[in-house]
Protein backbone atom coordinates (compact mmCIF):
# COMPACT_ATOMS: atom_id res chain seq x y z
CA UNK A 1 0.00 0.00 0.00
CA UNK A 2 1.26 3.35 -0.94
CA UNK A 3 3.83 2.64 -3.68
CA UNK A 4 3.11 4.17 -6.80
CA UNK A 5 1.66 2.46 -9.46
CA UNK A 6 2.18 5.15 -12.25
CA UNK A 7 5.25 7.87 -12.08
CA UNK A 8 4.93 11.18 -14.44
CA UNK A 9 8.42 12.47 -14.32
CA UNK A 10 8.37 15.95 -15.58
CA UNK A 11 6.37 15.34 -18.59
CA UNK A 12 5.78 18.18 -21.08
CA UNK A 13 3.35 18.22 -24.45
CA UNK A 14 3.70 21.16 -26.95
CA UNK A 15 1.17 22.21 -29.51
CA UNK A 16 3.17 24.46 -31.73
CA UNK A 17 3.92 27.67 -29.64
CA UNK A 18 1.56 26.54 -26.75
CA UNK A 19 2.56 24.46 -23.78
CA UNK A 20 -0.57 22.42 -22.82
CA UNK A 21 1.73 19.96 -19.95
CA UNK A 22 4.85 21.26 -18.54
CA UNK A 23 6.98 19.48 -16.36
CA UNK A 24 4.78 17.77 -15.27
CA UNK A 25 5.26 15.31 -12.44
CA UNK A 26 3.20 13.35 -9.81
CA UNK A 27 2.69 9.83 -8.43
CA UNK A 28 0.14 7.36 -8.35
CA UNK A 29 -0.49 5.74 -5.41
CA UNK A 30 -1.43 2.18 -5.50
CA UNK A 31 -5.43 1.57 -4.49
CA UNK A 32 -6.16 5.33 -4.33
CA UNK A 33 -8.12 7.46 -6.16
CA UNK A 34 -6.24 10.38 -6.93
CA UNK A 35 -8.28 13.49 -8.08
CA UNK A 36 -7.02 15.73 -10.57
CA UNK A 37 -8.60 19.19 -11.03
CA UNK A 38 -7.67 22.34 -12.87
CA UNK A 39 -9.52 25.26 -14.68
CA UNK A 40 -10.48 24.41 -18.41
CA UNK A 41 -7.51 24.29 -20.89
CA UNK A 42 -5.39 23.49 -17.51
CA UNK A 43 -3.71 20.30 -19.61
CA UNK A 44 -5.64 17.73 -17.45
CA UNK A 45 -6.74 15.59 -20.30
CA UNK A 46 -3.53 16.49 -22.82
CA UNK A 47 -1.81 14.79 -19.56
CA UNK A 48 -4.24 12.02 -20.09
CA UNK A 49 -3.34 11.48 -23.43
CA UNK A 50 0.71 11.47 -22.93
CA UNK A 51 0.28 8.59 -19.84
CA UNK A 52 -1.85 6.14 -22.47
CA UNK A 53 -0.09 6.71 -25.53
CA UNK A 54 -2.43 9.31 -27.76
CA UNK A 55 0.51 11.55 -27.86
CA UNK A 56 4.03 11.08 -26.97
CA UNK A 57 5.41 13.47 -24.51
CA UNK A 58 8.04 16.11 -25.99
CA UNK A 59 9.76 15.30 -23.19
CA UNK A 60 9.87 13.99 -19.70
CA UNK A 61 9.18 10.42 -18.55
CA UNK A 62 6.13 7.92 -17.61
CA UNK A 63 6.72 4.77 -15.56
CA UNK A 64 3.97 2.31 -14.60
CA UNK A 65 4.63 -0.30 -12.06
CA UNK A 66 8.11 0.45 -12.36
CA UNK A 67 8.48 -0.22 -16.24
CA UNK A 68 8.89 2.90 -18.68
CA UNK A 69 6.03 3.23 -20.77
CA UNK A 70 6.78 6.30 -22.24
CA UNK A 71 5.74 6.91 -26.19
CA UNK A 72 4.09 3.19 -25.94
CA UNK A 73 1.34 3.00 -28.29
CA UNK A 74 -2.25 3.02 -26.33
CA UNK A 75 -3.06 -1.10 -27.24
CA UNK A 76 0.55 -1.76 -25.44
CA UNK A 77 -0.50 0.32 -22.98
CA UNK A 78 -3.55 -0.83 -21.74
CA UNK A 79 -2.12 -4.49 -21.92
CA UNK A 80 0.07 -3.30 -19.69
CA UNK A 81 -2.79 -2.45 -17.29
CA UNK A 82 -3.59 1.26 -18.10
CA UNK A 83 -7.42 1.70 -19.28
CA UNK A 84 -8.82 5.46 -19.55
CA UNK A 85 -12.75 6.69 -20.49
CA UNK A 86 -12.98 9.81 -22.74
CA UNK A 87 -14.19 13.10 -22.32
CA UNK A 88 -15.52 13.58 -25.25
CA UNK A 89 -17.26 10.35 -26.13
CA UNK A 90 -16.22 7.61 -28.50
CA UNK A 91 -19.43 5.83 -28.84
CA UNK A 92 -19.09 2.63 -30.90
CA UNK A 93 -22.65 3.78 -32.80
CA UNK A 94 -23.78 0.75 -34.88
CA UNK A 95 -22.79 -1.75 -31.86
CA UNK A 96 -24.81 -3.04 -29.07
CA UNK A 97 -24.08 -1.90 -25.75
CA UNK A 98 -23.12 -5.19 -24.75
CA UNK A 99 -20.63 -5.96 -28.08
CA UNK A 100 -18.78 -2.56 -27.41
CA UNK A 101 -18.54 -3.62 -24.16
CA UNK A 102 -16.94 -7.23 -25.27
CA UNK A 103 -14.73 -5.32 -27.50
CA UNK A 104 -13.09 -4.38 -24.06
CA UNK A 105 -13.27 -7.92 -22.39
CA UNK A 106 -11.96 -9.48 -25.20
CA UNK A 107 -8.44 -8.21 -24.57
CA UNK A 108 -7.95 -10.74 -21.57
CA UNK A 109 -10.68 -13.56 -22.79
CA UNK A 110 -10.03 -14.83 -25.58
CA UNK A 111 -13.72 -16.44 -26.45
CA UNK A 112 -16.34 -14.31 -27.60
CA UNK A 113 -18.90 -15.94 -25.82
CA UNK A 114 -17.02 -15.92 -22.18
CA UNK A 115 -16.23 -12.07 -23.03
CA UNK A 116 -19.52 -11.16 -23.73
CA UNK A 117 -20.57 -13.16 -20.63
CA UNK A 118 -17.86 -10.83 -18.86
CA UNK A 119 -19.01 -8.16 -20.91
CA UNK A 120 -22.42 -8.56 -19.18
CA UNK A 121 -21.42 -8.82 -15.72
CA UNK A 122 -19.38 -5.25 -15.97
CA UNK A 123 -22.67 -3.65 -17.51
CA UNK A 124 -24.56 -4.69 -14.64
CA UNK A 125 -21.34 -3.92 -12.18
CA UNK A 126 -21.37 -0.09 -12.76
CA UNK A 127 -25.28 -0.12 -12.73
CA UNK A 128 -26.32 0.05 -16.52
CA UNK A 129 -29.88 -0.93 -16.85
CA UNK A 130 -30.18 -4.62 -18.16
CA UNK A 131 -33.09 -3.76 -20.68
CA UNK A 132 -30.35 -1.90 -23.13
CA UNK A 133 -27.63 -4.26 -23.30
CA UNK A 134 -28.96 -4.59 -26.98
CA UNK A 135 -29.87 -1.29 -27.60
CA UNK A 136 -27.07 0.17 -30.32
CA UNK A 137 -24.61 2.81 -29.43
CA UNK A 138 -26.57 5.32 -31.58
CA UNK A 139 -29.56 4.72 -29.00
CA UNK A 140 -28.19 5.74 -25.52
CA UNK A 141 -28.15 9.09 -24.93
CA UNK A 142 -24.68 10.73 -23.96
CA UNK A 143 -24.76 9.81 -19.85
CA UNK A 144 -26.05 6.46 -20.57
CA UNK A 145 -22.84 6.70 -23.29
CA UNK A 146 -20.49 7.58 -20.27
CA UNK A 147 -21.25 4.33 -18.20
CA UNK A 148 -20.42 2.23 -21.49
CA UNK A 149 -17.71 3.87 -21.58
CA UNK A 150 -16.74 3.15 -18.05
CA UNK A 151 -17.81 -0.54 -18.43
CA UNK A 152 -15.77 -0.72 -21.81
CA UNK A 153 -12.55 0.57 -19.81
CA UNK A 154 -13.17 -1.40 -17.11
CA UNK A 155 -14.20 -4.91 -19.13
CA UNK A 156 -10.03 -4.69 -19.89
CA UNK A 157 -9.63 -5.54 -16.55
CA UNK A 158 -6.93 -2.53 -15.89
CA UNK A 159 -5.32 -1.98 -12.73
CA UNK A 160 -5.27 1.58 -13.53
CA UNK A 161 -8.27 3.85 -14.12
CA UNK A 162 -7.93 7.21 -15.89
CA UNK A 163 -11.17 8.74 -15.65
CA UNK A 164 -11.55 12.16 -17.80
CA UNK A 165 -14.91 13.66 -16.71
CA UNK A 166 -17.43 11.08 -15.76
CA UNK A 167 -20.09 12.73 -14.18
CA UNK A 168 -20.06 15.70 -16.66
CA UNK A 169 -23.83 16.52 -16.81
CA UNK A 170 -25.34 13.84 -14.52
CA UNK A 171 -27.97 14.75 -11.86
CA UNK A 172 -26.70 14.64 -7.88
CA UNK A 173 -28.72 11.87 -7.46
CA UNK A 174 -26.84 9.97 -10.58
CA UNK A 175 -23.64 11.16 -9.80
CA UNK A 176 -24.00 9.87 -5.97
CA UNK A 177 -24.86 6.30 -7.22
CA UNK A 178 -21.75 6.96 -9.72
CA UNK A 179 -19.43 7.57 -7.03
CA UNK A 180 -20.77 4.16 -5.26
CA UNK A 181 -19.68 2.36 -8.26
CA UNK A 182 -16.21 3.60 -8.21
CA UNK A 183 -16.00 3.07 -4.69
CA UNK A 184 -17.01 -0.44 -5.39
CA UNK A 185 -14.51 -0.44 -8.60
CA UNK A 186 -11.26 0.17 -6.43
CA UNK A 187 -12.44 -2.01 -3.25
CA UNK A 188 -13.98 -5.07 -4.74
CA UNK A 189 -11.67 -5.09 -7.92
CA UNK A 190 -8.64 -3.27 -6.34
CA UNK A 191 -8.53 -0.89 -9.88
CA UNK A 192 -6.65 2.40 -8.80
CA UNK A 193 -8.07 5.41 -10.34
CA UNK A 194 -7.18 9.19 -11.68
CA UNK A 195 -10.60 10.81 -11.10
CA UNK A 196 -10.54 14.58 -13.56
CA UNK A 197 -13.41 16.22 -12.80
CA UNK A 198 -14.65 19.75 -12.61
CA UNK A 199 -17.82 18.99 -10.27
CA UNK A 200 -15.93 19.63 -6.89
CA UNK A 201 -18.53 18.38 -4.90
CA UNK A 202 -18.05 15.09 -6.20
CA UNK A 203 -14.15 15.11 -6.44
CA UNK A 204 -13.86 16.29 -3.12
CA UNK A 205 -15.92 13.44 -1.50
CA UNK A 206 -14.24 10.43 -3.30
CA UNK A 207 -10.67 11.51 -3.18
CA UNK A 208 -8.33 11.82 -0.16
CA UNK A 209 -5.42 13.60 -2.40
CA UNK A 210 -6.15 16.08 -4.88
CA UNK A 211 -3.49 17.16 -7.13
CA UNK A 212 -4.53 20.62 -9.20
CA UNK A 213 -3.11 21.63 -12.88
CA UNK A 214 -3.03 25.06 -14.33
CA UNK A 215 -1.79 25.92 -17.66
CA UNK A 216 0.20 22.57 -18.05
CA UNK A 217 1.93 23.14 -14.25
CA UNK A 218 1.15 21.14 -11.10
CA UNK A 219 0.30 23.98 -8.72
CA UNK A 220 -1.03 22.48 -6.00
CA UNK A 221 -1.16 18.68 -4.15
CA UNK A 222 -2.84 17.48 -0.63
CA UNK A 223 -6.25 16.84 0.95
CA UNK A 224 -9.21 18.20 -0.44
CA UNK A 225 -9.22 20.69 2.56
CA UNK A 226 -5.09 21.57 2.23
CA UNK A 227 -6.25 22.04 -1.46
CA UNK A 228 -9.51 23.90 -1.38
CA UNK A 229 -7.84 26.68 0.74
CA UNK A 230 -4.67 27.09 -1.08
CA UNK A 231 -4.48 30.65 -2.36
CA UNK A 232 -2.78 29.75 -5.84
CA UNK A 233 -5.38 27.47 -6.21
CA UNK A 234 -8.01 29.85 -5.73
CA UNK A 235 -6.54 32.01 -7.86
CA UNK A 236 -6.46 29.96 -10.64
CA UNK A 237 -9.84 29.09 -10.82
CA UNK A 238 -10.92 33.07 -10.04
CA UNK A 239 -8.61 34.21 -12.56
CA UNK A 240 -10.88 32.05 -15.23
CA UNK A 241 -13.90 31.29 -13.70
CA UNK A 242 -15.99 31.82 -10.39
CA UNK A 243 -16.41 28.61 -8.31
CA UNK B 1 -15.25 -27.54 -28.97
CA UNK B 2 -18.04 -24.84 -31.08
CA UNK B 3 -20.84 -26.60 -32.93
CA UNK B 4 -20.79 -26.12 -36.53
CA UNK B 5 -23.60 -24.16 -36.55
CA UNK B 6 -22.81 -21.84 -33.59
CA UNK B 7 -19.48 -21.43 -36.01
CA UNK B 8 -21.60 -20.01 -38.64
CA UNK B 9 -23.56 -17.40 -36.71
CA UNK B 10 -26.27 -19.54 -35.13
CA UNK B 11 -29.11 -21.27 -37.28
CA UNK B 12 -30.57 -18.80 -39.59
CA UNK B 13 -27.45 -17.87 -41.02
CA UNK B 14 -27.00 -21.20 -42.06
CA UNK B 15 -30.52 -21.88 -43.31
CA UNK B 16 -30.20 -18.36 -45.35
CA UNK B 17 -26.30 -20.10 -47.08
CA UNK B 18 -28.42 -23.18 -47.59
CA UNK B 19 -31.13 -21.19 -49.00
CA UNK B 20 -28.81 -19.61 -51.14
CA UNK B 21 -26.88 -22.39 -52.37
CA UNK B 22 -30.28 -23.99 -53.42
CA UNK B 23 -31.05 -21.38 -55.24
CA UNK B 24 -27.83 -20.71 -57.13
CA UNK B 25 -27.62 -24.10 -58.00
CA UNK B 26 -30.93 -24.05 -60.03
CA UNK B 27 -30.21 -20.71 -61.85
CA UNK B 28 -28.53 -22.60 -64.86
CA UNK B 29 -31.80 -25.03 -65.06
CA UNK B 30 -33.16 -22.16 -65.51
CA UNK B 31 -31.54 -19.91 -68.05
CA UNK B 32 -29.57 -22.54 -69.37
CA UNK B 33 -31.32 -22.45 -72.53
CA UNK B 34 -29.01 -19.36 -73.40
CA UNK B 35 -25.54 -19.45 -72.56
CA UNK B 36 -25.50 -15.48 -72.10
CA UNK B 37 -27.62 -15.89 -69.37
CA UNK B 38 -25.38 -18.60 -67.69
CA UNK B 39 -22.45 -16.32 -68.01
CA UNK B 40 -24.53 -13.18 -66.79
CA UNK B 41 -25.10 -14.99 -64.01
CA UNK B 42 -21.54 -16.19 -63.33
CA UNK B 43 -20.62 -12.69 -63.58
CA UNK B 44 -23.37 -11.07 -61.02
CA UNK B 45 -21.83 -14.06 -58.51
CA UNK B 46 -18.42 -12.92 -59.05
CA UNK B 47 -19.22 -9.53 -58.52
CA UNK B 48 -20.95 -10.83 -55.55
CA UNK B 49 -17.81 -12.16 -54.12
CA UNK B 50 -15.90 -9.32 -55.15
CA UNK B 51 -18.54 -7.30 -53.00
CA UNK B 52 -18.40 -10.31 -50.18
CA UNK B 53 -14.73 -9.87 -50.20
CA UNK B 54 -14.70 -5.88 -49.97
CA UNK B 55 -17.32 -5.96 -46.62
CA UNK B 56 -14.48 -7.39 -44.53
CA UNK B 57 -11.82 -4.74 -45.26
CA UNK B 58 -14.27 -1.93 -45.89
CA UNK B 59 -17.42 -2.90 -44.15
CA UNK B 60 -16.13 -4.45 -40.94
CA UNK B 61 -12.67 -2.29 -40.41
CA UNK B 62 -14.46 0.27 -42.16
CA UNK B 63 -11.08 0.97 -44.95
CA UNK B 64 -12.62 2.38 -48.18
CA UNK B 65 -10.73 0.28 -50.07
CA UNK B 66 -11.03 0.86 -53.89
CA UNK B 67 -8.59 -1.81 -55.50
CA UNK B 68 -10.90 -4.86 -55.53
CA UNK B 69 -10.48 -4.88 -58.85
CA UNK B 70 -6.61 -4.51 -58.92
CA UNK B 71 -6.08 -7.71 -56.71
CA UNK B 72 -8.67 -9.89 -58.67
CA UNK B 73 -6.81 -8.64 -61.78
CA UNK B 74 -3.39 -9.34 -60.75
CA UNK B 75 -4.65 -13.11 -59.50
CA UNK B 76 -5.77 -13.60 -62.67
CA UNK B 77 -2.85 -12.29 -64.64
CA UNK B 78 -0.64 -14.64 -62.70
CA UNK B 79 -3.21 -17.51 -63.03
CA UNK B 80 -3.90 -16.83 -66.67
CA UNK B 81 -0.52 -16.09 -68.31
CA UNK B 82 0.73 -18.95 -66.00
CA UNK B 83 -2.12 -21.44 -68.16
CA UNK B 84 -1.81 -19.65 -71.65
CA UNK B 85 2.49 -19.51 -71.93
CA UNK B 86 3.21 -22.76 -69.49
CA UNK B 87 0.43 -24.98 -69.63
CA UNK B 88 0.00 -24.75 -65.69
CA UNK B 89 -3.55 -25.81 -64.21
CA UNK B 90 -5.25 -22.88 -62.22
CA UNK B 91 -5.99 -25.11 -59.61
CA UNK B 92 -2.51 -24.15 -59.08
CA UNK B 93 -2.32 -20.52 -60.89
CA UNK B 94 -5.36 -19.62 -58.63
CA UNK B 95 -3.57 -20.09 -55.45
CA UNK B 96 -0.49 -18.67 -56.74
CA UNK B 97 -2.75 -15.66 -58.11
CA UNK B 98 -4.21 -15.61 -53.79
CA UNK B 99 -0.50 -15.58 -52.92
CA UNK B 100 0.57 -12.78 -55.38
CA UNK B 101 -2.32 -10.32 -54.51
CA UNK B 102 -1.94 -10.58 -50.85
CA UNK B 103 1.69 -10.18 -51.38
CA UNK B 104 0.84 -6.91 -52.84
CA UNK B 105 -1.67 -6.35 -50.39
CA UNK B 106 0.83 -6.35 -47.42
CA UNK B 107 3.36 -4.51 -49.28
CA UNK B 108 0.43 -2.03 -50.19
CA UNK B 109 -0.99 -2.21 -46.34
CA UNK B 110 2.18 -2.05 -44.29
CA UNK B 111 3.52 1.56 -44.76
CA UNK B 112 -0.23 2.67 -45.53
CA UNK B 113 -1.36 1.45 -42.10
CA UNK B 114 2.00 2.63 -40.21
CA UNK B 115 1.82 5.87 -41.49
CA UNK B 116 -2.02 6.19 -40.60
CA UNK B 117 -3.15 6.90 -44.24
CA UNK B 118 -6.89 7.29 -43.57
CA UNK B 119 -10.26 7.50 -44.79
CA UNK B 120 -9.90 9.71 -48.52
CA UNK B 121 -6.52 9.65 -48.52
CA UNK B 122 -6.60 5.98 -47.92
CA UNK B 123 -9.23 5.46 -50.94
CA UNK B 124 -6.79 7.78 -52.87
CA UNK B 125 -3.83 5.46 -52.67
CA UNK B 126 -6.09 2.15 -53.36
CA UNK B 127 -7.38 2.94 -56.13
CA UNK B 128 -4.45 4.50 -57.51
CA UNK B 129 -2.51 0.61 -56.90
CA UNK B 130 -5.07 -0.48 -59.77
CA UNK B 131 -3.96 2.55 -62.13
CA UNK B 132 -0.22 1.56 -61.16
CA UNK B 133 -1.00 -2.06 -61.91
CA UNK B 134 -2.62 -1.51 -64.95
CA UNK B 135 0.45 0.60 -66.21
CA UNK B 136 2.95 -1.84 -65.12
CA UNK B 137 0.73 -4.40 -66.94
CA UNK B 138 0.50 -2.34 -70.13
CA UNK B 139 4.60 -1.61 -70.26
CA UNK B 140 5.48 -5.58 -69.94
CA UNK B 141 2.67 -7.09 -72.73
CA UNK B 142 1.64 -3.70 -74.04
CA UNK B 143 -2.25 -3.87 -75.09
CA UNK B 144 -2.13 -7.66 -76.93
CA UNK B 145 -4.80 -9.54 -75.33
CA UNK B 146 -3.77 -13.29 -74.20
CA UNK B 147 -6.52 -15.48 -75.40
CA UNK B 148 -6.78 -18.46 -72.62
CA UNK B 149 -6.14 -22.09 -74.68
CA UNK B 150 -8.83 -23.52 -75.71
CA UNK B 151 -10.52 -26.79 -74.71
CA UNK B 152 -14.01 -28.35 -74.97
CA UNK B 153 -13.97 -29.98 -71.93
CA UNK B 154 -11.13 -29.86 -70.07
CA UNK B 155 -10.87 -29.86 -65.71
CA UNK B 156 -7.24 -29.59 -65.91
CA UNK B 157 -7.45 -26.15 -68.22
CA UNK B 158 -10.71 -24.97 -66.45
CA UNK B 159 -11.83 -24.66 -69.87
CA UNK B 160 -15.26 -25.29 -71.11
CA UNK B 161 -17.30 -24.96 -74.05
CA UNK B 162 -20.15 -24.30 -71.20
CA UNK B 163 -20.47 -21.76 -68.72
CA UNK B 164 -21.75 -23.89 -65.99
CA UNK B 165 -18.78 -25.14 -64.35
CA UNK B 166 -17.00 -21.60 -63.85
CA UNK B 167 -20.48 -21.13 -62.93
CA UNK B 168 -20.93 -23.34 -59.91
CA UNK B 169 -17.17 -22.83 -59.09
CA UNK B 170 -17.80 -19.49 -58.37
CA UNK B 171 -20.59 -20.25 -56.68
CA UNK B 172 -18.46 -22.63 -54.37
CA UNK B 173 -16.57 -19.50 -53.46
CA UNK B 174 -19.37 -17.49 -52.57
CA UNK B 175 -20.34 -19.43 -50.55
CA UNK B 176 -17.29 -19.93 -48.77
CA UNK B 177 -16.54 -16.18 -48.96
CA UNK B 178 -20.24 -16.06 -47.44
CA UNK B 179 -18.98 -18.29 -44.34
CA UNK B 180 -15.84 -16.41 -43.95
CA UNK B 181 -17.84 -13.00 -43.36
CA UNK B 182 -20.57 -14.54 -40.84
CA UNK B 183 -17.46 -16.55 -39.22
CA UNK B 184 -15.64 -13.64 -39.25
CA UNK B 185 -18.55 -11.30 -38.02
CA UNK B 186 -18.96 -13.76 -34.84
CA UNK B 187 -15.08 -13.85 -33.68
CA UNK B 188 -12.87 -11.89 -32.01
CA UNK B 189 -11.62 -10.76 -35.34
CA UNK B 190 -14.85 -9.43 -36.41
CA UNK B 191 -15.27 -7.60 -33.32
CA UNK B 192 -12.10 -5.92 -33.46
CA UNK B 193 -12.53 -4.98 -36.74
CA UNK B 194 -15.88 -3.64 -36.14
CA UNK B 195 -14.73 -1.61 -33.22
CA UNK B 196 -11.84 -0.58 -36.01
CA UNK B 197 -14.23 1.01 -38.39
CA UNK B 198 -16.29 2.40 -36.06
CA UNK B 199 -13.21 4.44 -33.90
CA UNK B 200 -9.83 3.82 -34.50
CA UNK B 201 -8.23 5.90 -31.55
CA UNK B 202 -11.34 3.95 -29.03
CA UNK B 203 -10.50 1.32 -30.31
CA UNK B 204 -6.90 1.27 -30.12
CA UNK B 205 -7.72 2.07 -26.30
CA UNK B 206 -9.36 -0.98 -25.84
CA UNK B 207 -6.18 -3.06 -26.50
CA UNK B 208 -6.61 -3.55 -30.46
CA UNK B 209 -3.61 -3.33 -31.99
CA UNK B 210 -5.17 -1.70 -35.32
CA UNK B 211 -2.66 -1.84 -37.56
CA UNK B 212 -2.34 -5.25 -37.20
CA UNK B 213 -5.35 -6.23 -37.72
CA UNK B 214 -6.70 -3.59 -40.20
CA UNK B 215 -3.56 -5.65 -42.22
CA UNK B 216 -5.07 -9.35 -41.32
CA UNK B 217 -8.50 -7.95 -43.29
CA UNK B 218 -6.46 -7.02 -46.18
CA UNK B 219 -4.75 -9.82 -46.82
CA UNK B 220 -8.54 -11.68 -46.65
CA UNK B 221 -9.32 -9.59 -48.68
CA UNK B 222 -6.62 -9.57 -51.24
CA UNK B 223 -6.25 -13.39 -51.10
CA UNK B 224 -9.78 -13.78 -52.02
CA UNK B 225 -9.88 -11.64 -54.74
CA UNK B 226 -6.57 -12.96 -56.21
CA UNK B 227 -7.80 -16.39 -55.66
CA UNK B 228 -11.39 -15.89 -57.78
CA UNK B 229 -9.42 -13.59 -60.57
CA UNK B 230 -8.28 -17.44 -62.23
CA UNK B 231 -11.88 -18.28 -62.67
CA UNK B 232 -12.47 -14.24 -63.78
CA UNK B 233 -10.12 -14.79 -66.75
CA UNK B 234 -11.06 -18.38 -67.56
CA UNK B 235 -14.88 -17.01 -67.65
CA UNK B 236 -13.94 -14.20 -70.12
CA UNK B 237 -11.13 -16.20 -71.53
CA UNK B 238 -8.72 -13.03 -71.65
CA UNK B 239 -5.97 -11.66 -69.96
CA UNK B 240 -5.17 -7.95 -70.60
CA UNK B 241 -4.54 -4.84 -69.10
CA UNK B 242 -8.26 -3.70 -69.67
CA UNK B 243 -8.75 -6.25 -66.30
CA UNK B 244 -7.01 -4.14 -64.11
CA UNK B 245 -10.55 -1.61 -64.22
CA UNK B 246 -10.59 1.43 -61.46
CA UNK B 247 -14.24 1.69 -62.11
CA UNK B 248 -15.34 -1.63 -61.29
CA UNK B 249 -12.76 -1.32 -57.55
CA UNK B 250 -15.39 1.75 -57.28
CA UNK B 251 -18.83 0.11 -58.00
CA UNK B 252 -17.47 -2.84 -55.67
CA UNK B 253 -16.91 -0.01 -52.94
CA UNK B 254 -20.28 1.88 -53.63
CA UNK B 255 -22.42 -1.99 -54.31
CA UNK B 256 -20.90 -2.39 -50.48
CA UNK B 257 -21.78 0.94 -48.85
CA UNK B 258 -25.64 0.77 -50.59
CA UNK B 259 -25.21 -2.89 -49.11
CA UNK B 260 -25.24 -1.59 -45.85
CA UNK B 261 -22.00 -1.52 -44.37
CA UNK B 262 -21.15 -4.52 -42.32
CA UNK B 263 -24.05 -6.10 -42.77
CA UNK B 264 -24.10 -9.63 -44.86
CA UNK B 265 -27.85 -9.64 -46.15
CA UNK B 266 -27.81 -6.14 -47.22
CA UNK B 267 -24.41 -6.71 -49.22
CA UNK B 268 -25.35 -9.34 -50.75
CA UNK B 269 -28.87 -8.04 -52.06
CA UNK B 270 -26.94 -4.93 -53.14
CA UNK B 271 -24.76 -6.68 -55.53
CA UNK B 272 -27.12 -9.33 -56.70
CA UNK B 273 -30.11 -6.51 -57.83
CA UNK B 274 -27.53 -4.04 -58.58
CA UNK B 275 -25.33 -5.95 -61.06
CA UNK B 276 -28.28 -7.58 -62.58
CA UNK B 277 -29.39 -4.05 -63.11
CA UNK B 278 -26.62 -2.60 -64.55
CA UNK B 279 -26.80 -6.13 -66.89
CA UNK B 280 -30.59 -5.13 -67.60
CA UNK B 281 -29.85 -1.56 -68.33
CA UNK B 282 -26.87 -1.89 -70.29
CA UNK B 283 -28.56 -4.18 -73.03
CA UNK B 284 -31.51 -2.35 -72.97
CA UNK B 285 -30.20 0.98 -73.40
CA UNK B 286 -26.61 0.90 -73.81
CA UNK B 287 -26.50 1.55 -77.58
CA UNK B 288 -28.49 4.89 -76.92
CA UNK B 289 -27.41 6.10 -73.45
CA UNK B 290 -24.09 4.40 -72.64
CA UNK B 291 -23.44 4.53 -68.92
CA UNK B 292 -26.79 4.80 -67.51
CA UNK B 293 -25.87 1.99 -64.73
CA UNK B 294 -23.34 4.83 -63.48
CA UNK B 295 -26.14 7.16 -63.65
CA UNK B 296 -28.34 4.63 -61.54
CA UNK B 297 -25.07 4.15 -59.06
CA UNK B 298 -24.96 7.63 -58.06
CA UNK B 299 -28.71 8.25 -57.82
CA UNK B 300 -28.71 5.03 -55.81
CA UNK B 301 -26.20 6.19 -53.23
CA UNK B 302 -27.25 9.41 -52.94
CA UNK B 303 -30.70 8.23 -52.42
CA UNK B 304 -29.29 6.05 -49.39
CA UNK B 305 -27.14 8.75 -48.21
CA UNK B 306 -30.00 10.83 -47.44
CA UNK B 307 -32.61 8.28 -46.75
CA UNK B 308 -31.48 5.22 -45.27
CA UNK B 309 -27.71 5.55 -43.93
CA UNK B 310 -27.69 1.73 -43.37
CA UNK B 311 -28.21 1.21 -46.76
CA UNK B 312 -30.07 -2.24 -48.10
CA UNK B 313 -29.23 -3.68 -44.52
CA UNK B 314 -31.43 -0.45 -42.92
CA UNK B 315 -34.44 -1.21 -45.52
CA UNK B 316 -34.19 -4.95 -44.53
CA UNK B 317 -34.61 -4.33 -40.81
CA UNK B 318 -37.14 -1.81 -41.13
CA UNK B 319 -38.64 -4.34 -43.17
CA UNK B 320 -37.91 -7.06 -40.69
CA UNK B 321 -39.55 -4.92 -37.46
CA UNK B 322 -42.44 -3.90 -39.44
CA UNK B 323 -43.15 -7.40 -40.30
CA UNK B 324 -42.77 -8.52 -36.61
CA UNK B 325 -45.32 -5.81 -35.29
CA UNK B 326 -47.41 -6.78 -37.86
CA UNK B 327 -47.36 -10.59 -36.52
CA UNK B 328 -47.84 -10.02 -33.13
CA UNK B 329 -49.89 -6.91 -33.09
CA UNK B 330 -52.97 -9.50 -33.68
N1 LIG C 1 -4.77 18.28 -30.18
C1 LIG C 1 -4.55 19.54 -29.76
N2 LIG C 1 -4.03 20.45 -30.61
C2 LIG C 1 -3.79 21.71 -30.20
N3 LIG C 1 -4.02 22.16 -28.98
C3 LIG C 1 -4.52 21.30 -28.08
C4 LIG C 1 -4.82 19.95 -28.43
N4 LIG C 1 -5.31 19.31 -27.35
C5 LIG C 1 -5.34 20.23 -26.36
N5 LIG C 1 -4.86 21.41 -26.79
C6 LIG C 1 -4.70 22.63 -25.99
O1 LIG C 1 -3.94 22.29 -24.86
C7 LIG C 1 -4.43 22.95 -23.70
C8 LIG C 1 -4.77 21.89 -22.67
O2 LIG C 1 -5.94 21.22 -23.11
P1 LIG C 1 -6.59 20.01 -22.31
O3 LIG C 1 -7.69 19.50 -23.13
O4 LIG C 1 -5.52 19.06 -21.93
O5 LIG C 1 -7.15 20.75 -21.02
P2 LIG C 1 -8.09 20.17 -19.92
O6 LIG C 1 -7.44 20.45 -18.62
O7 LIG C 1 -8.46 18.79 -20.18
O8 LIG C 1 -9.33 21.13 -20.08
P3 LIG C 1 -10.89 20.83 -19.90
O9 LIG C 1 -11.15 20.89 -18.45
O10 LIG C 1 -11.56 21.94 -20.63
O11 LIG C 1 -11.14 19.49 -20.48
C9 LIG C 1 -5.61 23.76 -24.15
O12 LIG C 1 -5.17 25.09 -24.34
C10 LIG C 1 -6.03 23.14 -25.43
O13 LIG C 1 -6.60 24.09 -26.29
MG1 LIG D 1 -10.15 17.78 -20.56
Amino acid sequence: MGSAILSVRNVTKRFGGLVAVNRMSMDVRSNEMLGLIGPNGAGKTTLFNCITGVYKPDEGRVFFEGREITGLPPHVVVKRGIARTWQKVRPFKKMTVLDAVTVGALLKIPSVESAKERAREVLEFVGFPKEKFARLGSEITLIEHKLVDLARALATGPKLLLLDEVAAGLRPHEMDTLAKVLLRIRDELGVTMVIVEHVMRFVMNLSERIIVMHEGVKIAEGTPKEVASDPRVIEAYLGTKPV
Amino acid sequence: MVKPVALLGGKSALYSIIAIAIALALIPLVLGYNMYYVYLAAQVVLVTIMVLAWNIIGGYAGQLDLASSGYMALGGAVSGLLLAFYNVTPWLGMPLGALTAAGLAFLMGYPTFRFGVKEVWYALSTAALVVILQRVFWLIYGSTEIYMPIHRWSWYHLRFSRYEPLYYMLVVILLVTLWLNIRIKNSKLGYYLTAIGEDELAAEALGIDTRRYKLYALLIYASILGFVGGIYVNLTSIVSFRMFDPWLGIVVAVMGIIGGLGSIAGVFMAAVILRTLEEYLRSMFGATIPGIHLLIYGLLLIVVGVLKPEGFAGFLKYFRRRLARGGSGG
